[in-house]
């Protein structure tokens, strides 16, 4: 039984993160991102709301903070609806292309914690 | 992501339960802190129970400790399995095809077939013997199996979200 463990441990050891989604494990805080835009689309969902915002470049996907949190601090599902235009400061994702997790964001000049 | 998983785990995430639990404000995070609090009545119990199996609380009668012990740990089971369905189906595509994931499940199952064969072959053995009475081999392994797939399932599931 004991051998059995150490070889599914190994496995998972071995199997990476494939599929990395949460924390902040992640996330290269060692090259922080800012983009403004518009929000292309907006799920105010738990885990974590995310959106969808039409940088400069390209568009990045966005993970914000769970919704309790977010309602928490002053933020509705209608302040981050589709259309309205927002900065997001954060990190861009070591696993996901686009995907970069906000620090904060700035919605009509008045600044959101997310952490 | 979504298109990794097995259909069941996708139709499962786009249900209307598992949305209804994304969209709710609480629900998650009650899911997310009863299957903390059922974690840690879970191992509460099944301490006491493994520590007595494998030899410590020697004064003890066996048999009750694991009367007590098995009500406790099968209602804090029952908790962990209805919170920990919710925070899964809430992102099954996801949560299915993370590796830390599908190693706890094992481990899981592991638990509950040492389970089985505890309360099959062991503990009616067990139950009628008297304290300071030395307890079969059988009974000490299954009770440091159960302490170390438990603890590893736990640190597991701890672990899910930073892979």
């Amino acid at each position: 039984m004991s051998k059995r463990i150490v070889l599914f441990a190994l496995f998972a050891a071995l199997a990476g993160p494939a599929v990395a989604h949460h924390g902040w494990g992640s996330y290269d805080a060692a090259h922080p991102v800012t983009v403004t835009g518009p929000i292309q689309t907006s799920k105010f969902e738990n885990p974590h709301a995310t959106v969808l915002i039409k940088g400069t470049d390209k568009v990045w996907t966005v993970t914000l903070a769970p919704t309790f949190r977010m309602t928490n601090r002053g933020m509705t599902a209608d302040m981050i609806a589709t259309g309205k235009t927002v900065t997001a400061f954060g990190y861009p994702s070591t696993v996901e292309k686009d995907e970069m997790r906000a620090e904060r964001i700035t919605l009509d000049g008045k600044i959101y914690e997310m952490r | 992501m979504l298109h990794d998983a097995p259909a069941v785990f996708v139709a499962l995430e786009q249900s209307g339960f598992a949305s209804g639990i994304r969209q709710s404000l609480w629900l998650y995070p009650a899911a997310n802190v009863g299957h903390i609090v059922s974690l840690v009545c879970f191992a509460g119990a099944i301490a006491v129970m493994d520590l007595r199996m494998a030899g410590a609380l020697a004064k003890t009668t066996p048999g009750y400790v694991l009367k007590i012990g098995r009500l406790a740990s099968v209602l804090a089971f029952a908790g962990l399995a209805a919170t920990g369905f919710i925070l899964f189906a809430a992102e099954a595509s996801h949560v299915a095809v993370n590796p830390v994931f599908q190693f706890k499940m094992a481990l899981v199952l592991l638990g509950l077939l040492n389970v089985a064969y505890f309360e099959l072959r062991i503990a009616p053995e067990v139950k009628a013997m008297a304290p300071l009475e030395p307890l079969p081999r059988a009974a000490r392994v299954a009770g440091i199996l159960s302490i170390v797939i438990w603890l590893v399932a736990a640190a597991c599931g701890r672990s899910i979200a930073y892979f």
